[in-house]
């Protein structure tokens, strides 16, 4: 078999791995990988295998070889005159691309779950979130009929409220979802209310997109201060509706 | 992005097409119950009645199953009930357009028919023999003489104009209320993702024959009416309307920015101007505004596209909205056509008093106490009153200050053609109140948000529809820079290039000599 050429070589594995990156992001993980993030990686990577192709003198003398015999070797005649023709548009080309500016909107990080705060304002009384839990957490055992109802009840309230934006499934798809930026939480995912205690649910309802700190850009939220349009009572229904529905538990200090 | 979702469409439907059961199963209606109690009573109630909460909230309402009235069916147009595959693929598909989601990632095809079982308990349907479908005849392939044809065919005597406009927007000529005496706004045509159904021409075709029960949509195939249409002109008008989705004014997710060009000179005033057509349109989708008291639950405007320029001493703004009433109270058709009260249209666009340095912005519901907001607000007019302009300052719902806007020398200017407001809104780059007026400066990324008022459907003060924040941007002239840094990098590489060729030939020579 014949050996690959060492510069072939190092420019296959480039490739390879510049499509293993965007294959997994795109495809697996469905979202397009940043391309100042891409360019990171490749940076690192076409840096590793230019160290790992000239370990050695002889290795190094392979790899620009070819390079070499195509600008200093006098029987390459022609395709020299191709390359030398090519690739200074190639690069004017890119140039002209990246000079162009791209009127991109600016990147926005947020934070999604930030920490809550120990103590929280709302109804105009003072909540430790350390121990503040939900009053009709205890029927599920002591009174399953009655659960079940208030259950029920909180479902009016989601269905009545809440489902614009977070869907009737629950999925953060309702129908008003893609006019939001940030878009609402879906509450099927495993990331969400699953690792949330009932405290911190009751805050983040309660105070809504206004009562997050900086880091979560309260400014840009949607989620409405619903103290203002629902009861205690009713929030903390509305909690027993997200967990029962989607079937999470929620976390408790007990059991972390 | 654009393709990708026509590609996911594509296979959506094809995919369904393929895996939807050829012949309905049958269900088990106790099983049916279960599911009911689980996912619908919120909506469509215990009873079935859709006597709920939310039912107040919802336009369209929620079906009331006890009346056995259903919107969509593809039985014939002369069956009172659609069959069990009709019950089946809304239930599986959802309703686009209201709130009524499809099922098809919860349930199975055997649950779904459970509750079709169900459900049709409720009107004692479950004893009836439901037709078959329809028939459809010879499908005619989409062409241009066909639209043609159905665009003859849907003018025709007013036969679809009537009620959908003459560009299909929906822009009724008269007031139409369902069987229930809900207000209903005939389908806007060029938005295909408010389809019940969708906007496939077999399903077009459908609706078109036998129209939707219970609503002013008539049914094109019953002999007895004076516009009905043979089979193959219903082909035709389906193939028609399913073109009128072709509009360049439909939302990309991906573009979040307004980008205004500049202009040498003035600014254009007409809204036909040839320069608005040469500028990208970016459409954002409006939502109600149920974040402050009063909320509201039912609007009718989904859509807005914006347009920008820039001059070095001014800026422009170009707004178009599809807004199925011109709403000018005291006018008497535009009265007609609503519920009695009438208010005016209106448009805004909210920007930061100061362009935000870092990632804080102001909050997008009218500021915040230490970030204030400045909107420029149109309204349409009266009989009695022209078009105006308000300009208001505000940090949070409550706390509004009334600015005189010719002070600043705002103006707007709006027009309505076809079930579309147009509206121009122009305003010097510098203000004259550095504390309360912006700056337009170009280069910056500027926060920018929308909202619209529809005077027909009792929207006013809080209740109307608003965007998030959005960004626009006066992109700055970059003159010859890209063509020069292209020229001077290609140049460069050549010229390296040959002087290593140069230098290793020579070194070869003195070697050989
Ligand atoms: C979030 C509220 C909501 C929920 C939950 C909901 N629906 Fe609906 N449903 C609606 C609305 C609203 C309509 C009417 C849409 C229209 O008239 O255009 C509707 C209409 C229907 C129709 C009538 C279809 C037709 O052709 O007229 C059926 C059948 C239906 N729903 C079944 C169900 C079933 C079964 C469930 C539970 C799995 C369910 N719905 C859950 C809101 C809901
Ligand atoms: C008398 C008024 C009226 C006339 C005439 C009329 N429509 Fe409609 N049409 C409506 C209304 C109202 C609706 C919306 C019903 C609802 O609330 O769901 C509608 C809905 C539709 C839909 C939406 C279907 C869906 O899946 O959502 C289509 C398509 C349509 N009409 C096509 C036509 C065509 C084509 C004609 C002429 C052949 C026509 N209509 C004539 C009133 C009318």
């Amino acid at each position: 078999m014949r050996k690959i050429p060492r510069l072939l070589q190092a420019v296959l594995v480039i490739g390879f791995v510049y499509a293993a990156f965007v294959v997994v992001f795109d495809v697996f993980l469905e979202q397009v990988i940043p391309a100042s993030l891409l360019t990171m990686y490749m940076f690192f990577v076409i840096a590793g295998v230019f160290m790992v192709f000239t370990f050695t003198e002889e290795s190094t003398r392979e790899l620009v070889a070819p390079i070499k015999a195509l600008v200093e070797d006098p029987s390459r005649k022609a395709i020299r005159n191709i390359v030398f023709a090519v690739l200074p548009l190639a690069v004017a080309a890119y140039t002209y691309f990246s000079t162009l500016p791209s009127y991109q909107a600016p990147v926005e990080l947020r934070s999604i779950h930030p920490a809550p705060p120990s103590t929280v304002r709302a109804f105009e009384k003072r909540y430790d979130l350390l121990t503040l839990e939900n009053p009709f957490r205890k029927y599920e055992k002591e009174d399953p009929e009655k659960f079940k109802q208030l259950v029920v009840e909180g479902g009016n309230v989601y269905t009545s409220n809440c489902q614009f934006c977070h869907g009737d499934k629950l999925d953060g798809k309702g129908p008003y979802a893609q006019g939001l930026n940030p878009v609402p939480l879906n509450f099927q995912d495993v990331g969400t209310i699953a690792q949330l205690q009932e405290s911190f649910l009751f805050w983040r309802i309660a105070t809504g997109g206004p009562g997050l700190p900086k880091e979560a850009t309260p400014w840009s939220s949607s989620m409405p201060v619903w103290q203002k349009f629902l009861t205690e009572d009713e929030i903390w229904k509305v909690i027993l509706y997200l967990y029962d529905y989607t079937g999470h538990q929620p976390r408790s200090w007990q059991h972390d | 992005m654009i393709e990708k979702r026509n590609l996911f469409i594509l296979v959506v439907t094809l995919w369904t097409g393929f895996v939807a059961p050829a012949a309905a199963k049958s269900g088990d209606p106790d099983a049916g119950a279960e599911i009911y109690t689980q996912f619908c009573i919120h909506c469509h109630g215990e009873e079935g009645d859709a006597v709920t909460e939310t039912a107040d909230r919802l336009n369209p309402p929620p079906r009331d199953f006890t009346t056995a009235q259903y919107k969509i069916k593809a039985t014939d147009f002369e069956d009172d009930f659609p069959n069990d595959l009709d019950l089946f693929r809304m239930i599986r598909d959802g309703m686009p357009g209201s709130a009524m989601p499809g099922w098809s990632d919860v349930l199975s095809d055997q649950q779904i028919f459970d509750l079709v079982a169900y459900i049709k308990i409720f009107a004692g349907l479950e004893e009836e023999e439901l037709g078959p479908s329809m028939e459809y005849g010879e499908q005619i392939a989409i062409s241009a003489e066909s639209i043609e044809q159905g665009k003859r065919l849907f003018h025709e005597g007013d036969r679809c104009s009537e009620c959908h406009g003459k560009e299909g927007r929906g822009d009724a000529i008269k007031g139409l209320k369902d069987d229930a005496g809900f207000r209903t706004w005939p389908r806007n045509l060029t938005k295909p993702w408010n389809f019940r159904a969708s906007n496939d021409p077999k399903d077009i075709f459908t609706r078109i024959s036998t129209g939707i029960p219970g609503t002013q949509m008539p049914a094109f195939a019953d002999p007895t009416s004076d516009k009905q249409l043979t089979a193959e002109e219903r082909w035709h008008v389906a193939n028609y309307v399913n073109s009128l989705a072709k509009t360049e004014r439909v939302v990309r997710p991906e573009n979040t920015v307004v980008k205004a060009d500049h202009v040498n000179g003035e600014l254009p005033d007409a809204v036909d101007d040839p320069l608005w057509e040469k500028t990208e349109p970016s459409t954002f989708f409006l939502v109600p505004q149920l974040i402050g008291e009063e909320r509201f639950f039912t609007p009718s405007n989904d859509t807005i596209t914006a347009r920008a320029l820039y001059s070095d001493t001014e800026f422009a703004i170009l707004l178009e909205w599809d807004d199925r009433t011109k709403s000018i109270p005291g006018d008497e058709t535009a009265e007609k056509i609503s519920d009695p009260e009438i208010a005016e249209d209106g448009v805004a666009i909210q920007l930061p008093v100061k362009i935000p340095e870092g990632s804080e912005k102001p909050y997008f519901g009218m500021g915040d106490a230490t970030n204030p907001v400045t909107i420029w607000h149109w309204k349409s007019g009266t009989t009695d009153t022209p078009q105006s302009v308000n300009l208001i300052n505000a940090t949070g719902f409550e706390n509004i200050e009334q600015r005189d806007a010719a002070s600043l020398s705002i103006t707007a200017q709006g027009f309505y053609q076809d079930g579309t407001w147009r509206v121009i809104m122009k305003r010097p780059r510098s203000g004259v109140d550095k504390e309360k007026d912006i700056e337009l400066i170009e280069g910056k990324a500027i926060p920018i948000a929308f909202a619209a008022w529809d005077g027909s459907n009792s929207e006013q003060g809080s209740r109307h529809t608003m965007t998030a924040w959005y960004w626009l941007l006066l992109k700055p002239d970059i003159g010859a820079r890209p063509i020069v840094s292209a020229a001077f990098a290609g140049f460069l590489v050549f010229g390296v290039l040959l002087w290593w060729q140069r230098s290793a030939s020579s070194k070869r020579a003195t070697k050989d000599v």
